[in-house]
């Protein structure tokens, strides 16, 4: 259960926390330096490391789901905000204006690159070797499970679900059809899901203990990660990209 | 599945065959769960295709080998009533389900949360919520697993119960002895295809092809090779009649 993509490239093979260091940079400097070059420069390096890691057609699904909230962006800034004065074109009785085209534009570079920097970290990054990275800086290894653990359950859950279907289904219940079958056959389908989850719950907690999750000493890691060279400098990068566009927003 | 052509017929018949050799997907199929994508599956002469699971339920009962995945009632009888409530009408299913309670001995537990049951108890709990439907055909998936001794021989009156009756029992199994000792015909399947089919003796004799379907025949056939026995006995009567000749 995850978006991850398998594919050979430099940006699969950089430390996970380089990644979030750069979503970190990709999310703030458009925010903090608030021109359209800015945001379209962030974007526009964020989708070349997409391309990179060879993921860039993944990404586009996302966009998709987000066109109809960003056209919408642009019709109501581009007649309706306070500032517009130039007028740009009409259609009909709809009149667009450059002021709130432009401040649209601004947003949507915005929305395009954050999802863009999302997905660099979604989608090249198992979710696995995410949780293992924030272990080794600290992260407590409980909540490590939990986020593991929250990635399985789902598909497992599914796989459960499938099972009960049938097992009702061949009883005479009627999982599909009208929605009023679908109604009542809600409850015959929940509840052995949730039974299950319950005493799959104290069996996982019991097969844990056995295995001294709770011990206190300091753990070690099975699969040891590979440094790569280019993770520091990438993260020096990132953290200067802030700072020059805090200077820039403060001098300028 | 490849190629199976079967005529399940009047007799009782087991499928026997390594996991995902596809003996439990054609109990779905023949349940219509699932619709073949080539080919056709006629249950008293209807097409599994043009019907529903839920509708096909009054024809054909299927027992699921983990009973966690079907109980949802409170009570062991609502539980086992839920079938027949929606294919007969309250009173039939009530006398139905107090029938089928019976049959597996758990009619004095009728009030009982099917949860404070024992593993083998609610298995038997899923068996007769299925039984309650009385339909023509039952189907068990993996009766035998989980099962205590108790609770295997209850399953035995129940086969015979239900032979007696003329219904049609169909049965995937890994226990090869219950298996030999209680179904008139073996299917051995491998690969989504039919290896052999014919009745326990003819098939469990075949060492070649149970071997290439990875099953092991009845433990007392294997005592019998390891005698020295030249005959192949697939029951424990069978072998020691041979035992006490040979003495």
């Amino acid at each position: 259960m995850s978006l991850y993509v398998d594919r050979p490239s430099v940006i699969h093979r950089l430390d996970p926390l380089t990644k979030l260091c750069y979503i970190a940079a990709a999310v703030t400097v458009p925010f903090i330096c608030p021109v359209k070059s800015v945001a379209l420069l962030v974007a526009a390096v964020t989708y070349i490391l997409l391309a990179a890691g060879r993921v860039v057609t993944k990404v586009l699904p996302l966009l998709g789901f987000v066109a109809p909230v960003l056209l919408s962006i642009f019709i109501i800034q581009g007649m309706f905000m306070p500032d517009n004065h130039a007028l740009v074109f009409r259609i009909g009785p709809l009149y667009f204006y450059k002021e709130g085209l432009s401040y649209a534009a601004l947003l949507s570079l915005r929305v395009i690159g954050i999802l863009g920097a999302f997905s660099l970290l979604v989608l090249t990054t198992k979710p696995s070797d995410l949780i293992q990275a924030l272990m080794e800086k600290g992260l407590p290894p409980e909540i490590g499970y939990v986020l593991n653990a929250v990635l399985q359950i789902i598909p497992q859950m599914a796989n459960a679900l499938q099972r009960i279907t049938d097992a009702q289904r061949a009883r005479g219940l009627e999982t599909d059809g009208r929605l009023l079958d679908r109604i009542k056959a809600f409850f015959p389908l929940i509840g052995p899901v949730v039974m299950n989850a319950f005493v799959e719950t104290k069996d996982r907690a019991m097969a844990l203990e056995v295995r001294a999750f709770n011990s206190k000493t300091k753990r070690t890691f099975l699969h040891v990660r590979k440094k790569h060279p280019a993770d520091v400098a990438l993260r020096i990068m990132c953290l200067a990209a802030i700072i020059l566009a805090v200077v820039w927003r403060l001098v300028g | 599945m490849n190629d199976v052509s079967l005529d399940l017929g009047g007799e009782s018949t087991a499928f026997i065959g390594q996991n995902g050799a596809g003996k439990s997907t054609l109990m779905k199929l023949l349940k219509g769960l699932l619709v073949p994508e080539r080919g056709d599956i006629l249950i008293n002469g209807k097409n599994t295709k043009d019907t529903s699971a839920a509708k096909l339920a009054g024809e054909i009962g299927l027992i699921f080998q983990n009973p966690n995945e079907q109980i949802f009632k409170h009570k062991v009888f609502d539980e086992v009533a839920f079938g027949p409530r929606r294919i007969m009408d309250a009173r039939e299913a009530e006398a139905r389900t107090a029938a089928a309670l019976r049959t597996v001995g758990l009619f004095h537990k009728k009030d009982v949360n099917p949860y404070d049951l024992s593993l083998s108890e609610r298995k038997l709990v899923a068996a007769a919520s299925v039984l309650a439907m009385d339909t023509d055909i039952v189907i068990f998936d993996e009766p035998t697993m989980g099962q205590d001794e108790k609770g295997i021989r209850t399953l035995k009156a129940i086969l015979e119960d239900l032979k007696g009756q003329g219904k049609l029992v169909l049965a995937v199994l890994h226990d090869m002895a219950f298996a030999a000792e209680c179904f008139e015909r073996i299917v051995v399947m491998a690969h989504g295809e039919i290896l052999l089919d014919g009745p326990p003796e003819a098939v469990f004799a075949n060492e070649e092809a149970l071997k290439k379907a990875g099953v092991e025949p009845p433990p007392v056939m294997q005592l019998a090779i390891r005698c020295g026995f030249t005959e192949r006995p697939v029951t424990k009567e069978s072998f020691l009649r041979l035992y006490y000749e040979r003495r």
